[in-house]
């Protein structure tokens, strides 16, 4: 009886297949259309063949800048927050009195705003009033000027991505609970170490979690925009230049929408291809136990 | 798990006490800050630990800059959206765990591909049809697409409603209660947890959404906290932003997602264990 009902799941997917086709396909084949004109927003479209798509790949040395840019920082913060996060995880996973209050100091600053984030940090990163410089100077290290010199700008992006570390290490300990006790006994019983339990033990066992640890933060960082928009203004001397605040600029800075919607299109293949990429490596380094309920 | 050696034990708490003193410091800096005189301001002569109790910088916040319409905005944003994503969401996700038809299938795929699709494909498009719709400067871009459905919110409460026995739904089929009355009377009250997170996830997307603000909203009427924050540290032109104003405005909006996640924990954490491990087996 409920088999002939279709009229029914279409009433109850409207608000879904409505948001669809006007807010998804039909701004997708737009912009697929819009990414071979020069439309300004002013003048009438001309079209312009693969122009934009030129362009793009031969002459806008800016553009490939932003990408240089934002794979250093993709390619260098979110191993770096991986390691860290997993570190972090080892400790808070242990049943010391207190943890709670750990876990939660830790996962904070995950929580906070980024529009927040990004002005504590402008502070925080000043040459000689922030907080950071005043901090290394108390053991004797003179830092650098971080948001003003080109080759401390992008550490810089890193060292701010590393304090939201906090939200991948709730879920690596979610993954921890979730693994039989018996394991980590036979190996406590075979003589292993905390240590090596972990290793051997543990982080085979949420590889999963750290896979999508992995996709969610590649995909997120090759979107990076608020901070470096609020931080750098992609500054100094483009050096922090990221892709999606250049698209953004190029949009609504410059309106060349064509344009923009050319380099949406290369972003998309990116992500596309960097994601498949990773979900290929997976085989090789992700376990998934049989038939083991997550959760 | 064994029980924990002595040394063991205080090598663990001093990492722990370390690295916590490291996460918590960036806090304590926006407390201190905030609460600086215009004196120590003009100066950045900022100290870690508050030297100072600058309490009227929480009055001058409303006074002299527009924090009351920027919270004021951003409340209507966040309680339209965090209604809306959650009744949009649930509705379409009954339609997509319960009732079959023809193209269910296909539409659920189709829905399962939207989430690979970055917003920035969509994101010119999309302001070009807001600008004919003559939406620019007001809150109706920010608020209108949460009644559509996203589809991350729909995959995680459909996943939830299979979990739930159709006996039910069969029991009451044959007390005479259609569709409507099932979503309405049954499943929606058994889905609350993964509502509630979702509730939460919205919130905190659309409380700290700044894009969607800087691309629609260029009127200090209209203008949402998050986009407001920036607003403040931007008035000097290219002078030393008021920073103690500015900390004050980033307390007003750290502060409420602080406590929506203090409260809601139990609900994002079960939301990501099933998101997390399960949802990409």
């Amino acid at each position: 009886m409920r088999s002939r009902d279709g009229l029914w799941f279409y009433f109850f997917i409207s608000p879904w297949l409505f948001g669809f086709l006007a807010l998804t396909l039909g701004p997708i084949l737009f912009s697929i259309y819009m990414s071979f004109t020069d439309w300004d927003l002013f003048q009438a479209p001309n079209f312009i063949g693969i122009g934009n798509y030129e362009k793009i790949f031969t002459h806008d040395p800016l553009f490939w800048k932003s990408v240089g840019n934002t794979v250093y920082y993709a390619f260098i913060s979110i191993p770096l927050g991986m390691l860290l996060s997993l570190w972090i995880a080892y400790y808070l996973n242990k049943k010391l009195k207190g943890i709670t209050f750990f876990r939660v100091l830790y996962y904070l600053p995950s929580v906070v705003p980024v529009v927040a984030s990004s002005l504590l940090f402008v502070r925080l990163l000043a040459p000689n009033t922030g907080l950071i410089n005043r901090g290394l100077a108390l053991i004797g290290i003179d830092g650098p000027n971080w948001l003003l010199d080109p080759d401390w700008v992008k550490p810089a992006l890193i060292v701010m991505s590393l304090w939201g570390v906090g939200g991948g290490v709730v879920l690596l300990l979610a993954g921890m609970k979730g693994i039989p006790g018996e394991l980590l006994e036979a190996a406590a019983i075979d003589g292993a170490s905390p240590r090596k339990a972990f290793l051997f033990v543990t982080l085979p066992m949420i590889t999963p979690i750290i896979f999508f640890n992995l996709v969610t933060g590649l995909i997120g960082a090759l979107q990076t925009f608020a901070q470096v928009y609020i931080v750098t203004s992609g500054g100094p001397d483009n050096a922090s230049q990221m892709i999606v605040p250049y698209l953004f600029e190029n949009a609504f800075k410059f309106y060349r929408m064509g344009y923009a919607s050319a380099i949406a299109w290369v972003l998309f293949l990116m992500i596309l291809l960097l994601t498949l990429l990773v979900f290929r490596s997976s085989a090789l380094w992700v376990y998934y136990e049989e038939g083991r309920k997550h959760g | 798990m064994a029980r924990i050696s002595l040394p063991d034990r205080l090598l663990s708490y001093a990492v722990l006490c370390l690295v916590g003193t490291l996460m918590f410091a960036p806090f304590l800096y926006m407390i201190s800050i905030a609460l600086s005189s215009d004196a120590t301001t003009v100066k950045a002569a900022f100290t870690l630990i508050p030297k100072e109790f600058a309490l009227d910088n929480f009055v001058r916040v409303f006074t002299d800059y527009r924090m009351g319409t920027y919270l004021k905005n951003s409340v209507i944003i966040t309680v339209f959206t965090v209604f809306g994503s959650v009744l949009s969401a649930s509705f379409v996700a009954y339609g997509f765990a319960r009732i079959r038809a023809k193209g269910s299938g296909f539409l659920f795929i189709v829905l399962l591909s939207t989430m690979m699709l970055p917003g920035e494909v969509t994101m010119v498009p999309q302001f070009i049809i807001f600008r004919e719709l003559g939406w620019i400067n007001t809150l109706l871009p920010l608020i209108v697409p949460s009644f559509f459905a996203g589809a991350f919110n729909v995959f995680l409460i459909r996943q939830f409603v299979m979990g739930i026995p159709r006996s039910l739904d069969e029991a009451a089929m044959i007390d005479g209660m259609g569709h409507l009355g099932i979503y309405a009377k049954i499943i929606l009250p058994l889905t609350y947890p993964i509502l509630a997170a979702i509730g939460i996830f919205s919130f905190a997307w659309n409380w700290g959404n700044f894009m969607g603000p800087l691309i629609y909203i260029n009127d200090p009427d209209k203008t949402p906290l998050a986009l407001g924050v920036q607003l403040i540290s931007t008035v000097s032109g290219g002078q030393m932003p008021p920073w103690n104003m500015v900390m004050v405005a980033s307390m007003f909006l750290t502060i409420p997602m602080i406590l929506v996640y203090t409260f809601g924990q139990k609900y994002v954490y079960e939301a990501n264990l099933n998101s997390g491990s399960a949802g990409l087996k």
